[in-house]
């Protein structure tokens, strides 16, 4: 990681002498580490953990005590975990003697309604305990990061897990159904994971209405697990709208100059996706019912089974996709984007770029896919080409010619956005795992990027790219961390960019769905990687290198302590995607299979006209759904 | 021997030889400053040289096994963990593992890599004695040896890839080591963009890779390297139309007769090709390497000339077998290292920056590289790679050497570099003055040294071989016709490149007298220029401190009224180094010497199972196949090198030893035009600034305002402006004024009224099955209907009734007309007519 040299000292009146040698204290506290390594070293697996956490620990630059040490190395040691544990030859040695979990309890329900009701917990929190406040959402937070952890012992395969269906309102076939599979395994835990980092790292920045704040934070955590949980149409539809006002709230409260005009933005684009969406939810619950004698279902593996017509089909499949595509946002309905970026708070922005907008994706997936996939596959080609043209190249572009460095992260996120979905319209096994894993990727590095760029913001207050300048010098390790995220965004091999855009690009190239243009369309992907790189040195360049051209910059301090905090998970996770994506890529395996095997059956069904023509039926319940209630 | 080492399926000891290194980077980068700058030295040494040792035990075992083996291709492999996987041409998994091997090729590369890194290691640890960011330095360049291994040592594309950019990113770094010159960042930018532009290339190729052969690994696109062959049309890659589309309408006239479809062999070995041209500077992405010599001088000697840029011309060697099925491809990669060769070699010829001097003949020795390689001499292209990097690694450190002693001098980085400024230093530098001439001669080709040997194996077999594909002419591939190079591209490929040779001996004998003979100028240059970086210093803050100030105590007690220091020899850690590299340079020949003074090339023996698919399948001689005819070639085409060598020499000596540059004075007085072209490179970077650069930059520039004015504007603004509009057209009519909201009202209820007052007939056809359809009328409230079944106009009952349907037979292919009449309460009737069609039974398709 020493990317940028970090080991200048940070710039103080009197020049710092130069210590070689350990304190006394330190010596004895690397001495017990080093029995510990060496003790634990018998048990190798068991010592990697505490191999990575020493390590990282001693990362930490000299001017952070323990205080920042401790949590870091605990991170470490965590992650470590987490790899050895779900290395994918683990798993099968593990199952000889298996842990079964267990997954009939109400985990899923857990996870969601945790944050929800400590958002409840927090109105009652008196307003002037700001520590209180504080600690106690992100402890609610970590306790739904807790929970979640049990989902990744459970080999995940094709089918869905922790199965919660309940007949919620019988007259309306309406379901209380949650459950999870390999897409939304990881991004589930993506948003268990940022939406803690985002909130600490929002307890410098955000001083005015803290409970407000944190009320809607948790609010936001549960609205967005929800909807990736929710396997019902209409609780899917409730969680989305939820989410969407705590974003509102932020970006109109919390945020930037022109606040109100970009969160009225925001709100109205989603909105008019959503409503869309709602109606052809209805007309689905609608046609359903028509087919099935009367009883209407919301239930999303009841509906998958309706064999509906093309110009049925089509205007359905166009509702859901132009919600998800604004969601996404893809050309030419991104320009919401960029606005809410820059007015949204730091947190904001991150949680924005990181969770909310796989939503879009997710959506795309789970929902256009998986319940109109002939009206999917006939608009792929298109729609691909505008992922290529629209997303990657002219996102780019667009990136590029920006002045102000949050929307030049923003439009990048269209960017990137173009790749996963390209991934899910070329519909090959390969290139739909990538776009998921290029969800989780973007959540990432992007996340990082929006938190990096929240600390200069901080102590400049300016967006504006051309009042930095040769800031590697005042701030060593916030440039070495800021030359991490960049090259993890423009997909480095062995930082978490590369492996999803390499995945989309070979599947995409190998796609049978995108006709004959599925060559030109790899090609176009992988001409953004050079645009990538060209929009992002170009930030790097302009803000770290070269001379200190405004004196303001001349002694801005280093990364704090908390930001530090917030930023070195990220900074691992990059790495820990890089090299050893199979971890994840073994447990979305199964379910893009499933997604792509669906679509080949549901299509070879229909030869010649790719369409099902006819009056609208039932089909039978596939084969890899859950058992009905 | 060597039993106690492990398997050669499991050969840990490749982790050695990249862990060494990456601990190193490692330790350096984050405790570098806390160690001290001896710890950091012992650091960045030990860790290249255990790797170099590893690399000699591993080397040894590769030998010992191909001895067993026969002289067979023999890998040692070391499988850490697979990294991801992907979907191939007919969905198969194609599985992506982080995997090394060392195989006869990959060894050779290693142990350049780790001996020539830890010489140019040992010679850093002095040049860069007095840089503050000492250990940040020796952490990028042991991440270089890392990811310089990493790309040789990978067993797989992707993972090459993983070195390809590794390498590029650290020369990035090290280009704008001294960050704070915006200039410097500036040309690490370049050079990493103009790499991304080749990487795209190789992006491209890996997924034709995997689409056509079904595999990434070195050995599974070798077994599948037939498919990218395939002579079915569908097999091939349409370049136009685009991906084998078909243009109608208004576009028809794009739609070519024949759509132009081109091999996947073809296709693959072009975007490899591009990828190639990036590293290794080849036409048309040389542009970034003269730039990069913004780094410290190990840098470039290490990542610039010896190691990194010749990773091109690897991954060539590497994929011969996939290049050699693309006869084209092999003719563009010789006529692109022949025209680079050249281009680079005139410019070299009028610069006067000691390091762009070196920069621009390394250029003109990569592409003598991609020459030898692209008419299928692999190992003559490869072997010059091996020479290469001796005596290029060599000047580059005389160079620095030079520099150093100047630098302590003249006190100013560009003049320190001008070889104007220099001349006579063989007195004070005896050391460097010998080897930077015995590196010369290498270069230049003196009879016996190691560029000698390398380069004439190169021009002869530029003049007798040329690649066509085995097989055409014969079966499918007949029908197909494909592509041979003509047979006059042999001797025009030799001609330009003995010229280009000849220019080489030229400025690089010109380099090395105005440098060493004479006598010296810097006098006259000192005192200026420490005046005016005094000046330039003053008004910085007292913290400053110029990282480039290798020798920052001579400014601050010398007597500006003195002449000051004469230039000195550099320490031992500087020397040794050249004097290794010197002899290596000199003697290195005997591994591959020509003109049968050897019964049996070391070289050639040992890399023969790697390039034996490769030559043996299509490599034949020019003049038909008669191996006798070129045999007889070797001693009168080697007159060309030998030629060159001695025309080049000679004039250089004229012009700047007898005559003191006189004559070169002149020429370029009497053509001052031709004279500028030269100095400025022939303006490709204005050319490309003006065309390539400046067309994205307009199309990024048109995008943004596009953005921000047509889609923004007509999605947001004018949807916004539309609601407000409307707004303001409705508000106009809640005025207030309560006669005016009656006489709506009024209004209101009339239309309403009228509507209710009119019975409105609706109809529905339903197929009830046996041709008979069913057509049912909408109900309404009191409404009574009466049909006319046969559409005559009159209706069959005269009285209106309850009947709300209707039944009609159709036959098949016809259709009926059907009215119906409706009467509502107030006795008012509408007729409605409806068409019953049936269409035609379709006739059996089975």
């Amino acid at each position: 990681m020493a990317i940028v040299d970090i080991s200048h000292p940070t710039p103080s009146p009197t020049p710092r002498p130069e210590p070689v040698s350990f304190r006394g204290g330190q010596l004895v506290g690397l001495f017990l580490l080093a029995v510990a390594a060496f003790a634990a070293a018998f048990y190798f697996d068991h010592a990697i953990p505490v191999i990575a956490a020493a390590a990282i620990a001693a990362l930490v630059p000299r001017q952070h005590g323990w205080t920042v040490r401790g949590p870091i190395a605990l991170m470490a040691a965590l992650l470590a975990v987490f790899v050895v544990r779900m290395w994918p030859g683990a798993a099968a040695a593990t199952e000889a003697a298996p842990a079964k979990v267990s997954e009939v309890g109400h985990l899923l329900s857990w996870i969601v309604w945790l944050p929800i009701v400590g958002a409840v917990a927090v109105l009652f929190i008196p307003r002037q305990s700001h520590t209180t406040l504080r600690w106690t959402t992100v402890l609610v937070m970590l306790g739904t990061l807790a929970l979640s952890l049990p989902l990744l012992r459970v080999s995940m395969g094709r089918t869905y897990h922790f199965n919660e269906d309940v007949l919620w309102l019988p007259r309306f076939g309406i379901h209380y159904h949650l459950a999870v599979d390999g897409i939304s395994l990881w991004l589930i835990i993506l948003t268990v994971v940022i939406t803690p980092i985002a909130t600490y790292a929002s307890f410098g920045p955000i001083q005015t209405r803290i409970k407000d704040w944190c009320f809607a934070l948790l609010l936001l955590e549960g609205g967005m697990l929800g909807s990736f949980l929710a396997l019902d149409l209409f609780v899917f539809y409730i969680f989305w709208e939820l989410m969407l006002i705590p974003m509102y709230v932020m970006i109109g409260v919390w945020g930037g100059a022109n606040r109100i005009r970009s969160a009225l933005k925001f709100f109205i684009y989603t909105m008019s996706g959503s409503v869309l969406m709602l109606g052809a939810i209805l007309y689905v619950a609608y046609a359903y019912a028509q087919a099935n004698g009367g009883v209407p279902s919301f239930d999303y593996f009841e509906l998958q089974r309706l064999m509906l017509p093309r110009h049925v089909q089509m205007w359905l499949w166009a509702a859901f996709t132009l919600a998800f595509v604004i969601k996404v946002p893809m050309f030419p309905v991104h320009t919401w984007l960029p606005d809410a970026h820059t007015e949204a708070p730091t947190a904001g922005s991150v949680l924005l770029a990181a969770v909310m907008l796989k939503m879009g994706t997710y959506g795309y997936l789970r929902f256009s896919m998986g319940l109109f996939p002939e009206a999917s596959s006939e608009f792929a080609a298109n729609l691909a080409g505008v992922a290529v043209l629209g997303g990657i190249i002219y996102g780019a572009l667009c990136a590029w010619k920006q002045e102000d460095v949050k929307r030049l992260i923003a439009y990048s996120s269209v960017a990137h956005l173009g790749y996963v979905m390209l991934g899910l319209f070329a519909m090959t096994s390969a290139s739909i795992e990538g776009g998921v894993l290029q969800m989780v990727n973007h959540g990432v590095s992007t996340g990082m990027l929006f938190l990096l760029f929240g600390v200069i913001y901080d102590r400049r207050h300016t967006r504006h790219i051309d009042d930095f300048g040769g800031l590697a010098k005042p701030m060593p390790v916030y440039a070495a961390l800021f030359v991490v995220a960049t090259l993890a965004s423009v997909g480095l091999p062995g930082t978490n960019g590369f492996i999803g855009e390499f995945m989309v690009i070979t599947g995409t190239a190998t796609s049978t769905h995108l006709g004959r243009f599925a060559g030109v369309q790899a090609m176009g992907a992988a001409m953004g990687v050079v645009l990538g790189a060209i929009y992002m040195l170009m930030v790097v360049q302009k803000m770290f290198f070269g001379p200190i051209t405004h004196k303001e910059n001349k002694r801005l301090p280093d990364v704090t302590a908390r930001e530090l905090v917030s930023l070195a998970p990220l900074a691992m996770l990059i790495f820990v995607v890089g090299l050893f994506p199979n971890i994840f890529l073994s447990q979305i395996k199964g379910a893009a299979e499933r997604v792509a095997s669906d679509f080949e059956a549901r299509i070879e069904t229909n030869p010649a006209p790719k369409f099902y023509e006819g009056p609208i039926k039932l089909a039978p319940r596939r084969p890899d759904a859950p058992k009905e209630h | 021997m060597l039993s106690f080492l492990p398997p050669p399926n499991d050969y840990v000891i490749i982790a050695v030889i990249l862990g060494m290194p990456l601990l190193g980077a490692f330790v350096n980068g984050i405790w570098g400053n806390r160690l001290g700058k001896r710890a950091v030295r012992l650091m960045a040494l030990a860790a290249v040289g255990a790797s170099f040792v590893a690399s000699l035990v591993a080397f040894m075992s590769l030998a010992q096994l191909s001895e067993q083996e026969k002289g067979a291709h023999v890998k040692l492999v070391w499988n850490a963990w697979e990294w991801m996987h992907t979907t191939g041409g007919q969905g198969a998994t194609v599985p992506i593992e982080v995997k090394f091997s060392i195989d006869q090729l990959s060894g050779v590369m290693m142990l350049i890599v780790t001996g020539v890194g830890f010489l140019i290691h040992l010679y850093a640890t002095s040049y860069m004695e007095k840089d503050r960011s000492y250990a940040r330095f020796f952490a990028y360049l042991n991440l270089f040896i890392f990811a310089m291994l990493v790309l040789i040592l990978g067993d797989n594309l992707p993972l090459l890839f993983v070195g390809w950019e590794g390498v590029g990113l650290c020369s990035y770094l090290l280009i704008g080591f001294w960050y704070e010159n915006p200039a410097n960042a500036a040309a690490g930018k370049k050079a990493f963009i103009a790499n991304r532009i080749g990487d795209f290339g190789l992006l491209c190729a890996m997924f034709l890779l995997v689409q056509y052969t079904g595999a990434l690994d070195w050995n599974g696109i070798a077994n599948g390297a037939t498919s990218l062959v395939h002579p079915g049309e569908a097999y091939r890659v349409h370049v136009w139309p685009l991906g084998g589309g078909h243009y109608e309408g208004f576009l028809h006239f794009l739609q070519p007769d024949k759509p132009y479809t081109i091999s996947a062999a073809t296709a693959v070995g072009l975007m490899l090709l591009l990828g190639c041209s990036g590293k290794s500077a080849q036409i048309p992405l040389y542009v970034w390497l003269p730039d990069a010599m913004a780094g410290p001088t190990p840098v470039s000697a290490l990542i610039h000339a010896a190691t990194m840029v010749t990773a091109g011309i690897y991954l060539i060697c590497r994929l011969s077998f996939v290049f050699v099925l693309s006869p084209f491809t092999m003719m563009m990669i010789a006529v692109a290292g022949a025209l680079t060769a050249l281009l680079a070699a005139t410019i070299a010829v009028v610069q006067n920056d000691i390091k762009k001097v070196l920069a621009y003949s390394t250029i003109s020795q990569l592409g003598f590289m991609f020459l030898g390689v692209g008419v299928g001499a692999f190992t003559a292209g490869f072997f010059h790679v091996f020479t290469h990097a001796f005596f290029k690694a060599c000047l580059f450190l005389c160079a620095g050497s030079v520099i150093h002693a100047m630098h302590a001098r003249v006190h100013d980085d560009d003049k320190a570099q001008d070889i104007r400024n220099m001349g006579g230093l063989r007195k004070w530098l005896p050391l460097t003055h010998w080897t930077f001439a015995a590196a010369t001669a290498a270069i230049i080709g003196l009879p016996f040294t190691s560029g000698f040997f390398s380069k004439d194996e190169i021009l002869y077999r530029a003049f007798v071989d040329r690649t066509v594909n085995p097989e055409n002419g014969v079966g499918m591939l007949k029908k197909l016709g494909t592509f041979s190079p003509p047979l006059w591209i042999g001797p025009v490929l030799y001609a330009m490149a003995v010229l280009a040779a000849t220019l080489t001996a030229f400025y690089m004998c010109r380099l090395y007298f105005l440098t060493f003979w004479g006598d010296f100028k810097g006098w006259t240059v000192g005192r200026p220029s420490l005046l005016a970086r005094h000046e330039i210093t003053a008004p910085h803050a007292p913290d400053h401190v110029d990282d480039d100030d290798h020798d920052a105590g001579h400014v601050h007690h010398e007597d500006p009224a003195k002449p000051g220091y004469a230039p000195h020899e550099s320490p031992w850690q500087m020397t040794i180094p050249l004097i290794i590299l010197a002899a290596f340079s000199l003697f290195a020949g005997v591994l591959n010497p020509g003109f049968g003074i050897l019964k049996e090339r070391p070289m050639d023996h040992w890399l023969e199972p790697v390039f034996k698919a490769a030559s043996e399948k299509a490599v034949i001689f020019a003049h038909g196949n008669d191996a006798s005819w070129a045999e007889h070639l070797e001693w009168p085409l080697a007159l060309g090198g030998i030629g060159a060598f001695a025309i080049g020499t000679t004039l250089a000596w004229w012009v700047y030893v007898s005559k003191r540059g006189e004559p070169a004075k002149r020429l370029a007085q009497s053509q001052p035009g031709l004279y500028r072209l030269l100095l400025d490179k022939w303006r490709i970077d204005e050319l490309y600034e003006a065309t390539v650069i400046a067309a994205v930059d307009s199309l990024a520039e048109t995008a943004a305002a596009v953005d921000k004015s047509l889609v923004d504007g007509i999605l947001a603004r004018f949807t916004s402006l539309v609601v407000a509009a409307s707004g303001t057209i409705l508000r106009a009519f809640q005025n207030g004024v309560v006669h005016v909201y009656a006489a709506m009202m009024v209004v209101g209820l009339a239309v309403t009224g009228w509507f209710f007052a009119v019975p409105h007939p609706n109809a529905t056809v339903v197929d009830a099955g046996h041709d008979d359809y069913v057509v049912t009328a909408a109900p309404g409230v009191g409404y009574a209907y009466r049909w006319d079944a046969d559409g005559d106009g009159k209706p069959e009952k005269q009285d209106f009734g309850s009947d709300t349907t209707l039944k009609v037979h159709v036959e098949p292919g016809k259709s009926q007309t059907v009215n119906l009449q409706v009467r509502n309460s107030f006795g008012l009737v509408r007729t409605k007519t409806i068409q019953v069609a049936r269409p035609q039974e379709p006739t059996s398709s089975l």
